[in-house]
């Protein structure tokens, strides 16, 4: 047997796994991708190719809102996890008993169709427990504000368990010695906290927090079931609209059309990403 | 030595003490509102569970139960479809977390060990298509398992499911693969090992505990999906997510406290399951993450 | 020697990106095409969301069962959350998965018609001794694509209790006094005077009362909504709900738990309701309290304007399609299987016999809601495009600016039209 190249081994263990991202992701994305070119509906069959069309109503109209409410409900349903998860990662590595950390686990094994329910349950205008507690009648989920922010909550719930496991299993790796040669430097806490914890969990933290704005940038679920996008299209976001378009107004054309605007755009963010990366 | 060394002690943990203590009470604080927040829904996800029928739209709430059944939990034995639906979820999350690792770890040990043409391009592209909107996705799997036959099947859902737990695990796998040092793998070449064994027999042992965090972090994204599965399995290989949406929101009814009973009762054994296997992720993940 | 050079490399990219952009190109419209199939077969499936409502599955299954045993066919059940029904059952009609038989809301008709998988069963209809509006529920494009299974109406229900202490005398019929009336009952404590749905989900409830204030909602193929009279609706509606004599984030559910909770006067809800309600009701005799009424006009002498409500069985060409057409025809007509299926689940039947049977007629709350509500029921003219959800929604989703203050009536209705207007086809 002839010996292959390092190149062609590395190729040989890729290969499934090429294969599969080939078949599952590749191409539908590409396929989905050209029919945004075409006036498709989910009804009927034929189809019509109308060029840039779609891409045209698309950002006539319906891209902005959609992408603003994508945004803010990205950066939101990040930012505020994340720091829920570091600050209780944080107490939890100074000393606290380790069973505490279990607990916190339950909200994100809940699968997030529940939690919305639940939470569509708590924030009901007129029988939920939050209105109950707070002796209110705020329609938490009926105006543009608070429905944006009853989505972030919600989400926040759901994941800022997942970060706190992972930030939390970031700082126990965090050698003693460091923050015990800080404070006999005469660090107080934050000086610690800045000087060594920071730099030694820029890491962990940075994929975390990654990872977290990336899936948060294509969630569904939450906003599909808390407010299907409303009120008044206020929480209505990429995946919303092209789940909405697609399913719901049978245009597969539009619907695919809003994906590939969506693609390019995060194409531009990737080359940006990849940019800074570099240098 | 002793003798300075023991002089020291007190002095240090004298000038510590108050510091230590102020932040553990700190802790607490932290620990307890967040703790409030994160715990309080799933208290009155078990209160709504407790609360009979026709109490559980009365306004305000009563915080704490004045009157409790366990109707709600008794009508969940009796529930087999329920009990399909879970044993659907294991099945298909635990060979989607299964396939994910063993396929990706290939993938990730190919991207973290060697260099060659194309690597550079081809991980960005895989990394990036964890951004890729599945919605989009949907369209075409749906209109190729159809084709192929395979709707329905636990190997569409299987292979839907992979489409996102695919690029998470290769990306988490190589971060773990970049921290296996070269030079063991290089050690191992010298001793006559082949690529292969060397991978199999030093790589992937050391690596194991990532491995095993990789699969937790799959399981729990399959476990959760909804969409793929409400379209693409047929009734009898339905997951729980579009289950338990399935059987108790129906066009007239929305039956709350049968809902959290189930989802409380199911969200258990993985929670159990995450509680034993949680140290790994942590020694797992730390490993590939903290180096990045 | 076996090393790929950079140009082969690149070659083999490039060809690969080619081949899948061209599978790509030509694959997905894998829709259309004759039917297929034995339409004689023996064994069909029968797809219904009824199947899963924890209080209908046992009585629809009974149904199938009692066929299945007499004619000795097999039939295969399937079913989908009611929500997500119609973006299912498309999709599986458009990949051929779906046969035999289907449960339809009647609104869905249009949208599934456009595929043109759906068989005419114009023969059965004629045989099976259905009533005149029953049978409209079943038509689209001028073919009958279902038989009727119930049909009904969604109107206004009333807590009579409620009405008496809050010192509202006879039924208002008119808008004026149906305003009248909700101020009155404003005047208790933690009642909220009509829970009228105000989540974009079942905002479309608002229809029904632009017509009553004088708008055809659809001329022909123009959409007027945004004329004067819808405009009026939507103003009058945004009344209601600053004086707080209807509430914010409401969608049917939430409606029918006020109302079981005895804290809603009216709320709009289908002939079902009344089970739904009391099973809910801390108070036991809540259902004898509950009364229909006929949607309040604008003038006295108007038409009270319902919106025609029902489930409807349809039939797939293809495989088994003979089979189930029969079974549809069974389930819809046969008068013992629709009074024992009335009995069980109060869903009022489609045939004239069915509704003489001594069991439907007895009960007083399905006869009095069907000559207050049902006999003056009118489709939404929306439903015969295929895209009418989203038109729906585009006029929802317009009012609910209007609600929450966003927009004034006149501006966001002609928005709601523009959008609409893409969606007619």
């Amino acid at each position: 047997m002839r010996k292959l190249t390092n190149g062609q081994f590395a190729w040989l263990l890729m290969a499934p796994g090429v294969a599969l991202f080939l078949a599952i992701i590749a191409y539908p994305l590409v396929s989905a991708l050209v029919t945004g070119f075409f006036e498709q509906s989910l009804v009927r069959p034929g189809r019509t190719f109308v060029g840039l069309a779609n891409f045209a109503d698309l950002l006539g109209g319906d891209f902005w809102p959609v992408l603003r409410n994508t945004l803010v409900f990205t950066i939101g349903a990040s930012v505020i996890p994340f720091v829920l998860g570091y600050v209780l990662a944080l107490a939890l590595n100074s000393g606290l008993p380790g069973w505490l950390r279990g607990v916190f686990l339950f909200p994100w094994v809940i699968p997030a169709v529940v939690v919305s329910f639940l939470w569509l349950w708590i924030f009901n205008a007129n029988y939920g427990v939050l209105n109950g507690l707070l002796g209110t009648e705020i329609s938490w989920l009926g105006q543009p504000g608070t429905a944006m922010a009853a989505v972030i909550v919600t989400k926040t719930w759901s994941s800022f368990p997942w970060m706190m496991v992972m930030l939390l299993a970031g700082l126990q790796t965090m050698p003693k010695e460091l923050h015990e040669a800080a404070s006999v430097d005469g660090a107080g806490t934050i000086r610690r906290f800045r000087s060594v914890t920071v730099p030694h969990m820029k890491g962990i933290a940075g994929i975390v927090f990654l990872l977290e704005f990336i899936w948060n940038f294509q969630h569904f679920d939450t906003i599909y079931v808390l407010t299907g996008g409303g009120p008044a299209g206020a929480t209505k976001t990429f995946a919303v609209a092209v789940y909405d378009t697609a399913f719901k107004g049978f245009d597969l054309g539009h619907a695919t059309a809003l994906g590939g605007l969506w693609m390019v755009l995060l194409l531009v963010l990737m080359v940006f990403y990849l940019r800074k990366e570099a240098s | 030595m002793t003798v300075t060394l023991s002089a020291s002690v007190p002095t240090t943990s004298a000038r510590r003490r108050k510091p230590v203590n102020r932040s553990r009470v700190a802790a607490w604080i932290a620990v307890a509102v967040i703790g409030l927040f994160g715990l309080a829904p799933v208290y009155w996800l078990v209160v709504t569970a407790l609360t009979p029928d026709e109490r559980a739209f009365s306004f305000p709430p009563s915080l704490i139960p004045t009157e409790i059944t366990f109707d709600h939990f008794a009508k969940l034995a009796e529930n087999q479809q329920l009990f399909g639906y879970l044993v659907n979820s294991v099945i298909v999350s635990v060979i989607t977390a299964v396939l994910s690792v063993i396929v990706s770890a290939y993938m990730a040990y190919a991207f973290a060990k060697f260099r060659y043409r194309g690597r550079r391009s081809l991980m960005h592209l895989v990394l990036a298509s964890q951004l890729f909107p599945q919605a989009l996705l949907l369209v075409t799997l749906y209109a190729v398992f159809s084709a192929t036959g395979l709707l329905g099947s636990y190997t569409a859902l299987i292979l839907s499911f992979t489409t996102f737990t695919l690029p998470l695990c290769v990306w988490m796998l190589k971060g773990i693969f970049d921290t296996v040092p070269s030079t063991l793998m290089e050690a191992a070449a010298i001793d006559g090992a082949s690529r292969w064994r060397t991978l199999h027999t030093i790589a992937l042992p050391l690596a194991a505990p990532g491995l095993i965090a990789a699969g937790l972090f799959a399981f729990v994204r399959a476990w959760n999906d909804f969409i793929f599965a409400l379209t693409l399995a047929d009734p009898a290989r339905q997951t729980l997510p579009p289950g338990l949406v399935h059987t108790y929101l129906g066009e007239f009814q929305t039956a709350w406290p049968d809902l959290m009973a189930a989802s409380f009762v199911v969200s258990l054994p993985v929670i159990a399951a995450f509680m034993f296997l949680q140290r790994y992720l942590v020694g797992g993940l730390t490993a590939g993450a903290v180096k990045g | 020697m076996n090393t790929l050079n950079r140009r082969d490399a690149l070659r083999l990219l490039g060809l690969s990106t080619l081949g899948v952009t061209a599978l790509a190109a030509c694959a997905p419209d894998a829709s259309g095409g004759a039917p297929q199939g034995d339409t004689a077969a023996k064994a069909f499936g029968f797809t219904s969301w009824s199947l899963n409502e924890e209080a209908q599955k046992a009585a629809v299954q009974a149904i199938v069962d009692g066929y299945a045993g007499n004619e000795g066919v097999k039939i295969t059940t399937a079913s989908f959350p009611y929500n997500e029904y119609l973006n299912q059952v498309t999709l599986k009609l458009r990949g051929g998965q779906l046969t035999g038989a289907i449960q339809l809301d009647v609104a869905w008709l249009g949208a599934l018609a456009a595929m043109g998988k759906l068989r005419d069963l114009a023969a059965p209809a004629a045989k099976g001794g259905y009533t005149e509006v029953a049978l409209s529920s079943g038509q689209s494009g001028g073919k009958q694509l279902g038989l009727p299974w119930t049909t009904g109406s969604i109107g206004l229900i009333a807590n009579t209790a409620l009405l008496e202490k809050a010192g509202v005398d006879g039924v208002p019929a008119t808008v004026a006094e149906f305003e009248a009336a909700l101020r009155k009952v404003a005047a208790l404590d933690g009642v909220i005077p009509y829970a009228a749905a105000t989540k974009a989900a079942q905002l479309k409830d608002i229809l029904p009362w632009m017509r009553t204030f004088g708008s055809p909602l659809l001329d022909g193929d123009t959409i007027t909504v945004g004329d004067e009279p819808s405009v009026a609706a939507v103003e009058w509606y945004k009344k209601l709900y600053d004086a707080k004599l209807i509430a914010p984030d409401v969608d049917r559910f939430d409606a029918r738990a006020l109302f079981a909770q005895g804290k809603a006067a009216f709320y709009d809800d289908a002939i079902i309701a009344r089970g739904v309600v009391a099973s809910q009701a801390p108070d036991k005799s809540l259902a004898d309290k509950m009364a229909p009424l006929s949607r309040p006009v604008l003038k006295a002498g108007d038409s009270p304007q319902a919106l025609l409500w029902g489930h409807v069985i349809a039939v797939v060409e293809g495989e088994g399609a003979d089979a189930a057409a029969d079974f549809a025809a069974y389930a819809t007509s046969d008068t013992a299987t629709v009074a024992r299926f009335f009995e069980q689940v109060k869903l009022p039947p489609t045939t004239t016999a069915g509704l003489a049977d001594p069991k439907v007629s007895g009960d007083a709350f399905t006869t009095e809601w069907t000559e207050k509500i049902t006999k003056t029921a009118t489709a939404n003219p929306f439903w015969r495009y295929a895209g009418y959800a989203q038109i729906e929604t585009a006029i929802a989703e317009q009012v609910q600016a209007v609600l929450v203050g966003d927009s004034s009536a006149k501006e966001a209705l002609a928005k709601a039209t523009e959008t609409a207007k893409g969606l007619q086809k």
